[in-house]
């Protein structure tokens, strides 16, 4: 019941304006090109929600999302503007087709064993590429969003390199991909032959660790507080450096086990183009769910049902899957809006005081 | 009679269910000065605000007469309506361009007021079209600047940046800009809280010019000795209403309070300390050739050695920015670009939580950005404090219970208002959320507590308050050490008495009843000529 009073108006009404907007907003790009917007959307919507295999897919399209958007809204909310979502998720990737392709014959040949190992690596791999740009933000105060963009390149560049003529490239030399990697490295599937993984799980289960560990705990309370007001924070005791070191690391960890997650689930090999901008599309996922982790679950899932909804916009309707990163666009555009709007109101509040 | 240049008529400003002004009625005649009193709260900065177009009355109406004497109603949407028919505000936080030189301070504000500055400028001769040109020429505003500077004898370097210059100085310049656009009315919201006792007079000597030129001044301020000073008619504003209007000197001092807060007041008596000197002398904190840097790594605090005893208040008097907020963060292990030893109960721990968990409290000067967090609540506020986080949580898990428990208890010990835990901070007033400050830092007791303008912005009962506080603390054999720009609390509150100017600190426990030298200390006067007088004296 407390929860429930908790969730005012405000809080449902953002998501929802914002969404109509977007929606309203693309209908009218639809028109302008020829399509019928209400018959384009009828044909996301099943696309995306139509059955049961449907849904599955909608939730595996999910899952990078999330992972991502888990990593962006922590490190958000300590007031860390950590861009770098994409590289690090690119790091856990790459980390995890290592383990998968050359370590996983050493391990015991079940993914009970293998998989986690893999999975703790990836998410250590990724933690450790978000400490970069922590310890220049620290101790010579780079700022965050240059330095985590500039290893996103990095972080792409590094894949190019190990998998087209690198030691990770694949043993027929082919082409720009890694060998497959070990079939007891594969992420176990929920319900086999459909692709849902146990990626969509575990990502539920950190969004609820995270939501505990945000507000229940003196870590989470410490954390926000920093990225609240960072002076009264520090004036408290609280340590800022300590929580940008940790943060970052949580940050890169999520969204280097989401690399992991899809590798080791999903792709099963590394290739060129192996993210087509998880990280940054999360930037938009964490923000529509205002930060808050178990929000995000379900912004999550609305780019998921967007991506899966456009595949059958595509199909049925003929309307390029363009128009999808339009909506993400679009979307993403009037978070923006109406968060400075909010912004504005509440320094119009306070100067009112 | 004089006639009215501004009016208020029946003038009623709500916030939601909360009425801020209630039907005031109020006048203001060319040439007098008029001082609004009231407590913290009782609508002065809402009434001032309405009039400067900041907001707009829920019922009521304003008029002003213009210099053509028409009367006409004024409906200002902003603040540059209500600049452009004469009417000129210097905030209590000054609203300069620091890294812009007076100069173009001045041209900043002129920019928009072609009329005004036409008037005003050719009246000395110097006018040209400036400022209707794309280019700013610098020349001309550093001539405007000077001829303003001359013309009401308000001394100041038009060329220099604002940011170097003295409290004081800024002041003088907030007033040039109001003049720049030639305003009628002036609007100053405690504008003696930043000066020290010599540059009030100095103030009171401009004003008085401003006055003799038949511009009219609305005073506002708590300080009831400078009201009966300047002014030559009060109004006392109560809860939002108008309780008293009338010619200074129809009341005293204490029947302008009673009018104030509807009570006598009383201030705390602070009981003379006879546990001194009983007990060893325990150095609750020791410092030695202290030097701290400031931002800009200029020497902010400058060889300081002092210590603080158990059961003892130390006052620190001085006029803002004199390094006492840099003294405070360095104490606290907030910086550490210093040199010299701090030593905390006979230790030296290095960083802010470090020095906290060594038993120091610390109300810090800016409760908006260092003491409260704006969006979090009220619960979250007072639990803000490494101590306090350790005593609720286990395995690092907050105890809900506990938590919204101890939160519960401060609000109703410290008469946070409203009294709902869940209310973020940011919808307080000032004084509330001081409250929150103060309950979260003196109600672990600590063995020191640093204060820095702990009751800025407190209404007289708030005030009192937090003084029965910090003497309930010294008298549990805990030390204080209060660092406070109202030189009255120092005097009030504190055993021994120390004056900082300019980043030195001296010992004034002798001179605490001569206001004259005291003033003089804070203002920098060469020390070595003022002990040269105290000898002869």
């Amino acid at each position: 019941m407390k929860l429930l009073k908790k969730i005012n108006f405000h809080w449902v009404a953002t998501p929802v304006i914002i969404l109509a907007s977007a929606f309203v907003t693309n209908a009218v790009i639809m028109l302008l090109c020829h399509y019928n917007p209400l018959e384009a959307y009828q044909a996301a919507v099943s696309g995306a929600f139509g059955n049961g295999r449907k849904l599955g897919e909608t939730l595996v399209k999910s899952t990078p999302f999330l992972m991502t958007g888990l990593s962006v809204a922590m490190a958000f909310r300590c007031g860390i503007w950590n861009i770098g979502a994409e590289g690090q998720f690119l790091v856990g990737a790459l980390t995890a087709t290592w383990f998968g392709t050359k370590l996983a014959p050493v391990f015991p040949h079940t993914p009970w064993i293998a998989v986690p190992i893999c999975l703790c690596l990836a998410a250590l791999a990724g933690g450790i590429w978000g400490l970069i740009p922590a310890i220049l933000k620290v101790a010579r105060g780079v700022n965050e969003v240059i330095s985590t963009i500039m290893l996103n390149y990095v972080a792409l560049h590094l894949v190019s390199m190990m998998i087209d003529g690198g030691p990770l490239q694949e043993t027929a030399q082919r082409g720009p991909q890694s060998d497959r990697i070990a079939e007891w490295v594969f992420l176990p599937r929920v319900l086999p032959p459909h692709r849902v993984h146990l990626g969509i799980i575990i990502a539920v289960v950190l969004a609820i660790i995270l939501t505990f560990i945000l507000f229940r705990t003196a870590f989470g309370f410490q954390l926000r507080a920093v990225g609240e007001g960072a002076a009264a924070a520090e004036a408290a005791g609280i340590s800022i450096v300590q929580n940008t070191l940790r943060v970052f690391f949580i940050s890169g960890a999520l969204a280097g086990l989401g690399g992991a997650v899809e590798l080791t689930a999903l792709t099963r090999r590394l290739f060129l183009n192996f993210s087509p901008g998880y990280g940054y599309t999360a930037i938009a996922v964490a923000l529509l769910a205002k930060l808050n982790p178990l929000v995000t679950v379900a912004a999550a899932l609305l780019f998921g049902a967007l991506t899966t909804g456009s595949y059958s916009m595509q199909r049925e309707v003929g309307i390029s899957d363009k128009v999808t990163l339009v909506m993400q666009a679009t979307i993403l555009l009037f978070v923006i809006g109406y968060s400075s709007v909010q912004l504005f109101r509440k320094r119009a509040a306070s100067h009112s005081e | 009679m004089e006639e009215n240049i501004l009016e208020l008529r029946n003038v009623t400003k709500t916030f939601g269910d909360f009425v801020a002004v209630d039907s005031v009625d109020f006048e203001l005649q060319a040439g007098e000065i008029h001082a609004i009193l009231g407590e913290n709260g009782a609508g002065k900065s809402t009434l001032m605000n309405l009039i400067y177009g900041l907001y707009h009355p829920s019922d009521g109406r304003i008029y002003v007469t213009d210099r053509e004497k028409w009367r006409y109603r004024l409906r200002a949407k902003s603040p540059r309506d209500a600049i452009a028919t004469g009417i000129g505000m210097v905030h209590q936080h000054f609203m300069l361009v620091e890294n812009l030189t007076v100069a173009e301070n001045i041209a900043l504000s002129l920019g928009q007021f072609r009329a005004g500055v036409a008037k005003s400028i050719s009246e000395n001769g110097s006018y040209k079209d400036w400022f209707g040109k794309f280019l700013f020429k610098k020349d001309e505003a550093i001539r405007i600047t000077e001829a303003l500077s001359e013309r009401f004898g308000l001394t100041v370097d038009p060329s220099t940046l604002v940011r170097s210059l003295s409290v004081g100085l800024k002041q003088r310049v907030e007033i040039l800009k109001a003049l720049a656009v030639d305003a009628r009315i002036l609007i100053l919201d405690e504008p003696t809280a930043v000066l020290s006792p010599q540059e009030v007079e100095g103030f009171f000597t401009i004003l008085r010019k401003l006055q003799a030129d038949g511009r009219a001044i609305i005073f506002i301020s708590h300080k009831m000795k400078e009201v009966l000073e300047i002014s030559d008619r009060i109004t006392v504003l109560r809860r939002g209403k108008k309780v008293y209007l009338g010619p200074t000197g129809e009341l005293t001092a204490r029947e302008l309070a009673r009018e104030m807060i509807g009570e006598d007041i009383n201030e705390v008596e602070r009981s003379a300390n006879a546990d001194i000197g009983s007990d060893p002398p325990d150095n609750v904190l020791q410092l030695s050739n202290l030097t701290v840097l400031g931002d800009r790594d200029e020497v902010a605090v400058s060889d300081v050695s002092m210590e603080s005893r158990r059961g003892e208040i130390v006052g620190i008097a001085g006029v803002d920015g004199n390094g006492q907020r840099e003294l405070a963060e360095a104490i606290m292990g907030l910086r550490h670009n210093a040199s010299g030893t701090i030593s905390i109960l006979g230790a030296n721990p290095k960083g802010i939580k470090a020095v906290r968990q060594r038993g120091v409290g610390y109300i810090p000067e800016d409760r908006q950005t260092t003491g409260v967090i704006a969006a979090f609540s009220v619960t979250e506020n007072l639990l803000l404090n490494v101590t306090h986080l350790d005593n609720l949580t286990h395995w690092n898990v907050l105890n809900q219970k506990r938590k919204r428990e101890t939160a519960e208890q401060l609000i109703t010990d410290y008469d946070i208002r409203p009294p709902v835990a869940d209310t973020p901070a940011s919808s307080l007033s000032g004084g509330n959320q001081q409250k929150i400050v103060i309950a979260r830092e003196i109600s672990l007791h600590p063995d020191l507590l640093i204060a820095v303008n702990p009751t800025r912005g407190l209404d007289v009962n708030a005030a009192r308050y937090v003084h029965e506080n910090l003497l309930a603390q010294r008298n549990q054999k805990k030390s204080v050490l209060l660092i406070s720009t109202e030189l009255d609390e120092v005097l009030l509150l504190s055993d021994r008495l120390y004056v900082m100017s300019r980043g030195k600190l001296i010992e004034a426990t002798a001179q605490r009843n001569d206001i004259e030298t005291l003033g003089l200390l804070m203002t920098g006067e060469s020390h070595t000529d003022l002990s040269d007088g105290l000898d002869e004296s």
